[in-house]
């Protein structure tokens, strides 16, 4: 019998507990819902067998729809997470409950209540109470229990969770034998991994009352799509790279991107996976036709014998410079780390702390690019400013994240803050599941800094007001000193604007990093928008300029088309910044991309004047993004 | 390690003992004692007619009515009440879980005072209830009622903890399990606060068979008609009548006594499954 849930939905006070779930599961399935606990699993199976009313969503068992059906009427088995054996009846009658209030006469039960005691290994213990039972003994009756009416499905919570490890193996493998035998439909709530991969037909990751990612096991585990999957299963190394014509660069070494790997937009940044048992150390180089991708030397640091594999962290110098994911790095911790899981038997048993070894990866997999992630200052989040609103907009757009982060002056407003912020992270939260809401206490600065320096932002939200330049007699607004401290790509917003749908990008031909078009055609891909790639020549400029800057354009363009975004260029001709502005000022572009090349550079352009005098003068949201010029 | 540790405690340990004994002794055994002595000391003839007379056995049996109204309603009410506490969620529930003590805290007197305020003559409710031919105080009504306010608490209090720990799991599982909520009351709830009720009901019980103060208010304390057990216990003690008080008090004392018997082997058979 199939179960189908529909967008379930399940709030307690002010928290989702269960958002927006949709699962489809076969008929005679074992499904696995793994999460840590308080992730909202719990609260699914609840909803499944009708003891907690989902807020809105529906579900349906065996074609029916059940969601307003009482749980008696389900017909659904359940074994609970403490098995709520009934204390006061035998284990027979445990058994025979089910059968009892169906109305089946005496001699059919005992006879039922005999077959499943014989089925779940328990022959003769019939008489007892199950305070008399094992753990494991008490176990098995709840499950005998929870099949004795033939029920459609069967609704697992924690089923092992109170055993001890040692038992648990073998019931683990008398669980599936016998619902392999009956068939039933089986959904088994756990936070054991190790127990998931066991049984499971299907795995569903479940985070945060969200439903991230279902597959077989072998797929979540080889081929996660996301940074949660894939850290949630299994041990791993997932390192942070950058698109480079076909390929990643990890610092010095660069890995092939395979075919059929997600589309990454160029310079965008990769995740690469890659499971410590895929890592191959040597003390020779590796051949060329060894099948293996080297990732250069790295020396050992820690080495953990564990009879049949051993465990290695390495620091690895070609990968200096490159951001582990996983595992995570150390505060000040200058190099990559990897880790490695290899047999014993292996030539490399006598290695010893601080050797020095070639390393390679058999394989490696490429997670699927994550939403971008905003970070966006408010301190008025009742009355919803422009920088904010945007936000919450743009990160709804792109299915990204929104970080909602608040700074007050003084310690008794801090409350009063927190609840606002909050009850604006609780009403977008059914839009913008990553969102997540801050208050901090301290100068704007300061606390923004931290902020930006303890997370891994995209792009840093702010309103204009606080970009200080309004202010005449600051020497550097604090938009710039955020431009050159954090390096993040800062959009500034003046007023309410409705949506993005034609972004210009202005670009300077032969600028370092590329990044502004990289920066804004990840954010036109997200938002479906038309992009404009423009560039400005001087009037002195000869004829070989001209076809190297439209050459220029034409490639940026051919990148961003290559994401399906609908592009054009434009080459302007005049003052570079009358020309700049001008174009901006039409009122096709809703959104202006500019590069910040620091440390600043007055000889090529006049950033941060044009830039300022467009946010000033224009109020439209403006992109800058910082481009380290060397 | 193992022998200083018993060889030091000896002096210490043995006082307490001592002590314990002593202060047991003292309040309990004593004036049992005292009592079963001054019985002996009577002549039998005189404590059979005292207890045999018209007013003792009308006393008697007006506590057994009182007593056995009061336990009827309390067990209802009191796992009526628990379950309403554990399960539903509702505004007031705090302060209804907080002030379920107040009948402990509150001194009996003041309890059937306030009930001879409402249910009085010239009360807000007694007097037309009285219209209708209702008589609540100085009756067989008002002495129940203030029995059963001063009882409340017990059922009500033994049973929410039980019921929180076994009832609602086994509950859950048995509406799972497709039982209807009849059927889940009598077959899983009940037995599995089984304990926590009877518990409760032999605190109340004792407790209603003792109860005083708040009667004396309420009955008027008229003999033959509203005169209970302690209050014919009393009655004959200030009449100088000592050999009945002692052999009414004995009578209720003895119960008392099977009472606790019987709670002490309700709780160890209770540990023991």
């Amino acid at each position: 019998m199939s179960i189908i849930l529909e967008n379930l939905r399940k709030q307690f006070g002010n928290t989702l507990v269960v958002n927006n779930v949709s699962l489809d599961i076969q008929d005679g399935e074992l499904f696995v819902l793994l999460g840590a606990s308080g992730s909202g699993k719990s609260t699914i199976l609840r909803m499944i067998a009708g003891l907690l009313a989902p807020d809105s969503g529906s579900v349906k068992i065996d074609g029916v729809d059940v969601t307003h059906v009482d749980a008696r009427k389900r017909n659904v088995g359940m074994v609970f997470q403490n098995y709520s054996l009934f204390g006061h009846l035998r284990v027979f009658e445990n058994v025979e409950f089910g059968l009892q209030v169906r109305g089946l006469p005496k001699a059919q039960r005992r006879n039922r209540s005999k077959e499943l005691l014989e089925a779940v290994g328990l022959t003769g213990l019939g008489h007892r109470y199950p305070s008399q039972l094992s753990g494991g003994q008490q176990q098995r009756v709840a499950v005998a229990r929870a099949l004795a009416y033939n029920p459609k499905v069967l609704l697992m919570d924690e089923p092992f969770g109170a055993l001890d490890v040692k038992i648990r193996g073998t019931l683990r493998q008398n669980l599936q034998e016998i619902q392999r035998r009956l068939k039933v439909t089986t959904i088994l709530v756990t936070h054991d991994q190790e127990e998931a991969f066991e049984l499971a037909d299907r795995i569903g990751v479940i985070e945060r009352g969200q439903l991230i990612e279902t597959g077989p096991p072998d797929v979540l585990y080889h081929h996660p799509k996301t940074e949660i999957v894939a850290t949630f299963i299994g041990g791993g190394n997932i390192l942070v790279g950058r698109e480079d014509e076909a390929h990643i660069r990890l610092g010095e070494v660069l890995l092939p991107i395979p075919e059929q790997a997600p589309i990454h937009a160029h310079g965008s940044p990769v995740r690469v996976l890659f499971r410590p048992e895929t890592v191959v150390t040597s003390r020779e180089k590796f051949a060329n036709n060894s099948g293996i991708y080297p990732l250069g030397q790295g020396r050992v640091l820690k080495r953990i014998f564990n009879g049949p594999v051993q465990r290695m962290v390495l620091e690895m110098q070609a990968l200096a410079g490159v951001r582990p994911l996983k595992p995570a790095p150390q505060y000040g911790q200058p190099q990559t780390q990897i880790e490695v899981v290899e047999t014993t038997t292996g030539l490399n048993h006598g290695v010893e702390i601080n050797e020095v070894l070639w390393v390679g990866v058999r394989d490696y997999h490429i997670l699927e690019p994550s939403g971008i992630k905003f970070l966006v200052y408010t301190d008025t989040p009742a009355e919803n400013p422009p920088a904010q609103a945007l936000a919450l907009q743009l990160g709804q757009v792109t299915k990204g994240f929104v970080t909602l982060f608040s700074i007050v002056t003084r310690e008794e407003e801090l409350a009063d803050r927190q609840s606002q912020i909050d009850h604006i992270q609780q009403v977008w939260q059914d839009r913008i599941p990553q969102i997540a809401a801050q208050v901090e206490r301290g100068t704007l600065t300061d606390q923004l800094l931290l902020k930006i320096q303890s997370g891994n932002y995209d792009i840093l939200v702010l309103d204009r007001q606080f970009t200080g330049i309004d202010n005449q007699h600051e020497m550097t607004p604090l938009l710039q000193y955020m431009l050159e401290q954090t390096l993040l790509p800062v959009l500034t917003v003046s007023k309410p604007s409705a949506r993005v749908s034609h972004m210009l990008i202005c670009t300077a031909a032969g600028e370092p990093g590329k990044s502004d078009v990289q920066v804004g055609g990840r954010l036109a891909m997200r938002t479906h928008s038309k992009v404009t790639v423009f560039s400005v020549l001087r009037p002195e400029s000869d004829q070989a300029e001209k076809e190297r800057v439209g050459d220029y354009l034409q490639r940026a363009c051919r990148s961003l088309t290559g994401l399906g975004i609908d592009c054009d260029t434009l080459l302007g001709s005049g003052q570079p910044m009358e020309e700049l502005f001008n174009e901006a000022d039409k009122p096709a572009y809703d959104l202006i991309v500019m590069g910040a090349p620091l440390p600043q550079a007055p000889q090529r352009t006049h950033w941060p004047e044009v830039a300022f005098r467009i946010i000033r003068e224009l109020e439209k949201p403006v992109l800058l993004v910082p481009m380290m010029v060397k | 390690m193992q022998k200083s540790y018993t060889t030091s405690i000896p002096i210490g340990r043995w006082s307490l003992i001592t002590l314990t004994l002593f202060w047991f002794m003292l309040l309990i055994l004593v004036p049992v004692g005292g009592l079963i002595q001054k019985l002996l000391a009577s002549p039998v003839g005189e404590i059979l007619h005292g207890l045999g007379s018209r007013t003792a056995v009308n006393a008697f049996l007006l506590t057994a009515k009182v007593t056995g109204m009061t336990i009827l309603v309390n067990t209802i009410m009191g796992v009526l009440m628990a379950r309403v506490l554990v399960k539903q969620q509702f505004r007031g529930k705090l302060l209804i879980e907080g002030f379920i003590d107040l009948p402990f805290a509150i001194s009996p007197v003041v309890a059937g005072f306030m009930i001879v305020i409402l249910f009085g003559p010239y009360g807000w409710l007694g007097g037309w209830l009285e219209g209708m031919g209702i008589k609540v105080v100085y009756s067989l009504p008002g002495i129940t009622l203030a029995t059963i306010f001063v009882t409340l608490p017990f059922v009500a209090k033994e049973v929410i903890p039980v019921y929180r720990q076994f009832g609602m799991k086994g509950e859950e599982a048995a509406l799972v399990m497709g039982a209807s909520q009849w059927q889940t009351f009598w077959w899983i709830t009940l037995p599995s606060i089984k304990w926590g009720v009877i518990y409760g009901v032999t605190l109340a019980l004792a407790r209603s068979l003792g109860e005083f103060g708040a009667v004396l208010v309420v009955s008027g304390n008229i003999i033959n008609q509203t005169q209970t057990a302690t209050l014919y216990i009393h009655q004959q003690f200030t009449d100088f009548d000592y050999s009945g008080a002692y052999a009414a008090s004995l009578v209720i004392a003895a119960v008392a006594f099977t009472i606790l018997i019987a709670i002490q082997t309700i709780t160890n058979r209770h540990r023991e499954t």
